[in-house]
């Protein structure tokens, strides 16, 4: 009985790297990854547009992603008994969690890189966008989903109960998102219909015309990166919030009001930057 | 070197209109304390206000001289416990030592070679080192407790809370057990709750009984199970006069009466015995609450 404490030594780094073990070799995470490799793979000459592809990864490593981290977070739940009284406090350990996204972000960076080889961004599927504008919607549909869908899944875990939750999530993101499409269908030229586009953690930019051109919807797609950012600012912090006391948790509450904020301003200037009406080239 | 302690000062604990504790007053000292009452009695309520999983709702809680109400004393607390609660839930897919190392990590033990050698000291003081890659879910409820035990011996805790941790373990590991926290307590405040009276008959110096949330009794073990002296006799036939009576396994009755009677044959009373005493011999009183609640 001579064993001896290592107080004081930061968790955070070894316990966020065993998260990240334990969600590499999650199945549903595993199923995500391969399932957004194979999606793009191929077929490149095929594609009209880009956003007949490039919803995949969001899909998978964002959506699925989401599931993932949601099981992580809600795994050690009824542990909490005994992990709940260690000195690693509870925001700690969703710090931990929310680390983890960092694996599905480097994936959607690696997605990233192997879309560009079949999807050169002078590629005519991008439709009118400058290269710059074309990597921005790519950064914004592949690899910000990828690190914004595990973090909304670790928020969600922190508190919700129901084991389903984050599959209803991603149904209801999937479906808004589609049904937000279609409205901007018929009115492409609409800025509040761009916003309500944009309001979203994954959006669609082009679509092909009936002539074979493509068409890009009105929006900033660099701005649009922003809000998503916001968004995963405030995943993270809403999770964090769960558990947290005193000073922690009244700067947590004070952040999520900055982040809030800059949200919906992100969110104004995306829907109203960039085209200011549809453009087709 | 101050000695360890835990006070309680009128700490009570309610629960919406429910009342699992009430004026609890306690001072704990290194050793063995051994925790008896009936279901409900408000034995795990305290133990959790003990291991700092819950506040009071009146009253002082100091433990080793830390406030738990304030943030950063709890952690000092929590760096110095170890608490095997009543119910363990264990995540899908460990193994006993994954998930010992996992709550070692949390625990703050960073460097990973003193961890490991630590959850293999601890599986092994339990008697677990041969199913430390075993996964849990495929375990039986004995070795899952004895998993949930050795997490709360950790780094040899000053500080040990443990609720019911002989339930579903077997006589010999019970031995076993008994050996290893009578060890621990040369230096640590340990705290155990149980209904198994053999238990702290065999490794308390000191036992307190709760009864809806009050203090009983509280005092040596053997200072209880002398309180029964006399009032525990063997007869052919159930004795009106006793407060509970049953048959044993010799075909007698075994009587515990409130009063000392000289005209029968007595037995040395044991801590069941007085611990039924104190309660008024009240197993018919204790169903009937259990059919209340």
């Amino acid at each position: 009985m001579t064993a001896t404490l290592a107080f004081g030594r930061p968790v955070l780094v070894p316990l966020a790297a065993r998260e990240a073990r334990r969600l590499v070799l999650n199945p549903v995470f595993l199923f995500a990854v391969v399932t957004a490799w194979t999606t793009w793979t191929g077929g490149g000459s095929a594609t009209p547009e880009i956003d007949n592809v490039n919803g995949y990864p969001a899909v998978f490593l964002g959506g699925f992603g989401m599931m993932a981290t949601y099981w992580l977070t809600r795994s050690m739940r009824a542990s909490e008994p005994v992990a709940g009284v260690t000195p690693t406090t509870r925001p700690t350990r969703t710090a931990a969690l929310c680390w983890v996204a960092i694996v599905p972000f480097f994936c959607g960076v690696l997605t990233l890189f192997g879309f560009l080889h079949p999807y050169p961004v002078g590629d005519a599927v991008y439709g009118p966008f400058s290269p710059s504008a074309r990597l921005a919607v790519l950064v914004g549909q592949i690899v910000i989903p990828s690190l914004g869908g595990p973090l909304l899944g670790v928020a969600l875990g922190r508190w919700v109960r129901f084991p389903g939750a984050a599959f209803v999530l991603f149904l209801v993101i999937f479906g808004w998102v589609e049904l937000v499409t279609i409205l901007t269908l018929s009115h492409q030229d609409s800025a509040p219909v761009a916003v309500l586009r944009l309001f979203s953690p994954f959006a669609f930019f082009t679509v092909q015309a009936d002539s074979g051109a493509v068409t890009a919807w009105r929006g900033s797609p660099w701005f649009f990166i922003g809000w998503q950012l916001a968004l995963c600012t405030i995943a993270v912090l809403v999770a964090l919030l769960r558990g947290a006391e005193g000073r922690v948790r009244s700067r947590i509450i004070r952040a999520l009001a900055i982040a809030g904020v800059g949200a919906v301003i992100l969110l104004v200037l995306a829907g109203t930057g960039g085209f200011t009406y549809a453009v087709t080239a | 070197m101050p000695t360890a302690s835990i006070s309680l000062r009128d700490v009570g604990r309610t629960f919406g209109a429910t009342r699992a504790l009430a004026g609890v007053g306690l001072d704990l000292k290194p050793g063995v304390t051994g925790l008896l009452g009936p279901n409900g009695a408000g034995k795990t309520t305290l133990l959790r206000l003990l291991a700092t999983a819950l506040p009071p709702s009146q009253g002082q809680v100091s433990v080793l001289g830390l406030d738990p109400q304030v943030p950063a004393e709890r952690t000092g607390i929590r760096r110095q416990l170890g608490y095997q609660p009543q119910e363990v839930g264990f995540p899908r897919g460990f193994t006993a030592f994954a998930f010992v190392d996992y709550i070692a990590l949390l625990k703050e033990w960073t460097e990973p070679a003193a961890r490991h050698a630590e959850v293999r000291r601890v599986l092994g003081l339990v008697g677990l080192s041969h199913l430390g890659a075993k996964r849990i879910r495929a375990m039986s409820g004995g070795q899952r407790r004895r998993v949930a035990l050795a997490q709360a011996l950790l780094g040899s805790p000053p500080v040990l809370i443990l609720d019911e941790p002989t339930t579903g373990v077997d006589p010999e590991q019970r031995v076993v057990l008994r050996t290893v926290l009578a060890e621990i307590a040369r230096t640590s405040i340990v705290v155990l709750s149980t209904h198994q009276t053999e238990d702290v008959a065999a490794l308390c110096e000191r036992v307190i009984v709760l009864d809806r949330g009050r203090v009983r009794y509280d005092g040596p073990v053997t200072d209880l199970t002398g309180q029964a002296a006399g009032r525990v006799w063997l007869a052919d036939e159930p004795d009106p006069a006793a407060k509970v009576s049953w048959r044993t396994g010799t075909g007698r009755y075994r009587n515990i009466g409130t009063s000392v009677r000289d005209d029968v044959e007595h037995v040395e009373p044991s801590l069941e015995d007085a611990y039924l005493l104190l309660r008024g011999g009240s197993p018919k009183r204790e169903a009937a609450d259990e059919v209340a609640s």
